[in-house]
């Protein structure tokens, strides 16, 4: 099946391996082939590490991927995949643990920059009862509204660092492919 | 241009995710707040809903009288085929 | 290999005759009461609502329908099945309500109508539902909307609900009222409704788009009692 060397990713799945907007359950350690009827999107979705924070939901795992795999703007997509083992590392207590590295980050930055303490008084009340995926975009939001566009997308790099550091993940995605958009 | 969509941006673009013509990058970053937003989450559902309601919406049946007209109608038509 | 799903985009409507279609095609060829009695009674009331949205009253739409099977009975020996035969005889209505709303007096066509609405601009959903220009977290919801899915079965699907819903798109604009009907009523592809009404893709999308938002709005408010 795969037409180039097979690509290792990561794929955050709902409780149960099931696909956040197929609704489709994964089975584990076989491959799957999408059933394109979208062109330009259509295929089996992943993350390289940088991506992960957008993702970010119940289960993680590591997927290889097959086929032809194209850049997405914050995911890859390819032709088929398949499930090649959970990622234990990521649970509940990490999910809480990422979310309060998050605040602290805004903590940071309300501290340089004052007109950033009201989102982070916001995110403090929030964090608890939002789920991890939220606070991401929230703390980002907090840098863009403070630096713009750059801030942003050092949050979410240090986002993903967080990630990559806390559970242990490898390098992901392969080489740069020409990004499908 | 703005690095994620804001709710009310989103809301906009519901029927062309329902219909499955947005382009790949709108629809990727359609989906990317999906993932995080409850609210939008919601509304999206509330949409599909809607749509499947409006289909389940039943007409009246169809007046007696009418429907005795056009059974003489067809007799009539029956009549003159060879 | 396990194919999945990708996306939420709706699989296309049969775009030709089915057996079912042949069957009562020949059936009524051959003069049998029964196919045309079920015809009738799987169509007709559809087609009333469909030729409504062409003629000013409900008598006249009535005679369109009564026109349209006469129509279809004399051209069911050129029916070919290259399209589904609800397409077939609904292109028939819609020719035949044409014709008689421009006799009746309505000279612009769907396309014209549909540039006045889209003259007009639309947020689809009330700015007050979400956080102001200005704020924090403008463009946020200031409040969550409640799935209606959650709400028992029995208040989805009960006779006021139905009701609320008709009265809404009653209450619609005509393009509007007209895309809503061929699409989620009658279930017509974009295809065909965008032949039928002349109406590009891209509007046809939009006025669609304005007709579920404000009957979405018209379930919500129904269903809410006391809900933002």
């Amino acid at each position: 099946m795969a037409r180039g060397p097979a690509v290792t990713a990561y794929k955050f799945l709902r409780a149960g391996r099931v696909g956040p907007f197929s609704g489709f359950q994964w089975p584990v350690d076989a491959w799957v082939e999408s059933d394109a009827r979208v062109p330009c999107y259509a295929g089996i979705h992943a993350c390289r590490t940088g991506d992960l924070p957008f993702w970010l939901m119940d289960e993680l795992w590591e997927i290889e991927l097959g086929g032809d795999v194209a850049d997405g703007a914050r995911k890859l997509v390819a032709d088929c995949g398949r499930l090649v083992r959970r990622i234990e590392s990521w649970d509940a207590a990490a999910a809480s643990e990422f979310a309060s590295a998050c605040l602290e980050r805004v903590r940071t930055l309300a501290s340089r920059q004052p007109a950033a303490e009201g989102h982070l008084a916001d995110l403090e009340s929030w964090a608890p009862r939002a789920g991890a995926v939220a606070v991401a975009s929230l703390a980002a939001r907090a840098y863009e509204a403070s630096g713009g566009a750059e801030a942003y997308d050092a949050e979410r790099a240090a986002q993903s660092e967080w990630l990559v550091a806390r559970l242990g993940l490898g390098a992901a995605g392969g080489e740069p492919r020409a990004q499908r958009t | 241009m703005a690095s994620e969509l804001t709710c009310q941006e989103l809301v906009e673009l519901v029927t062309e995710f329902v219909e499955g013509t947005l382009s790949g990058s709108e629809l990727e970053r359609f989906e990317q707040h999906l993932v995080y937003c409850g609210p939008c989450t919601a509304h999206v559902e509330q949409m599909r809903e809607t749509i499947r309601v409006t289909g389940a919406l039943r007409e009246d049946d169809l007046d007696p009288a009418v429907a005795d007209e056009l059974l003489e109608a067809f007799r009539g038509w029956r009549e003159g085929q060879p | 290999m396990l194919a999945m799903p990708e996306t939420e985009a709706p699989m296309p409507e049969e775009s030709v005759a089915s057996r079912d279609d042949v069957a009562l095609v020949a059936a009524l060829r051959a003069g049998d009461e029964a196919a045309f009695t079920e015809l009738v009674g799987r169509y007709g009331a559809l087609m009333l609502r469909v030729a409504r949205l062409y003629v000013p009253t409900r008598a006249i739409a009535e005679e369109v329908v009564q026109e349209t099977w006469l129509g279809v009975l004399r051209g069911i020996g050129r029916f070919e099945g290259r399209s589904s035969l609800k397409t077939w005889v609904f292109r028939i209505l819609t020719n035949t309500a044409q014709t008689r709303g421009a006799r009746e007096g309505r000279t612009l066509p769907f396309s014209a109508l549909a540039q006045r609405e889209l003259d007009n601009d639309e947020a689809s959903v009330d700015p007050d539902r979400f956080i102001p220009q200005g704020e924090r977290w403008a463009g946020y919801w200031a409040s969550s909307p409640r799935r209606f899915d959650d709400l028992p079965e029995s208040r989805l699907a009960s006779a006021e609900t139905f009701a609320a819903v008709k009265h809404a798109i009653d209450e619609l604009p005509e393009v509007q009222r007209a895309v809503i009907t061929m699409r989620d009523i009658a279930g017509f592809t974009a295809e065909d409704v965008c032949e039928t009404l002349a109406l590009s893709q891209g509007n046809q999308r939009v006025l669609l788009h304005r007709a579920r938002t404000k009957v979405r709005q018209a379930l919500e408010r129904h269903l809410g009692e006391g809900v933002a």
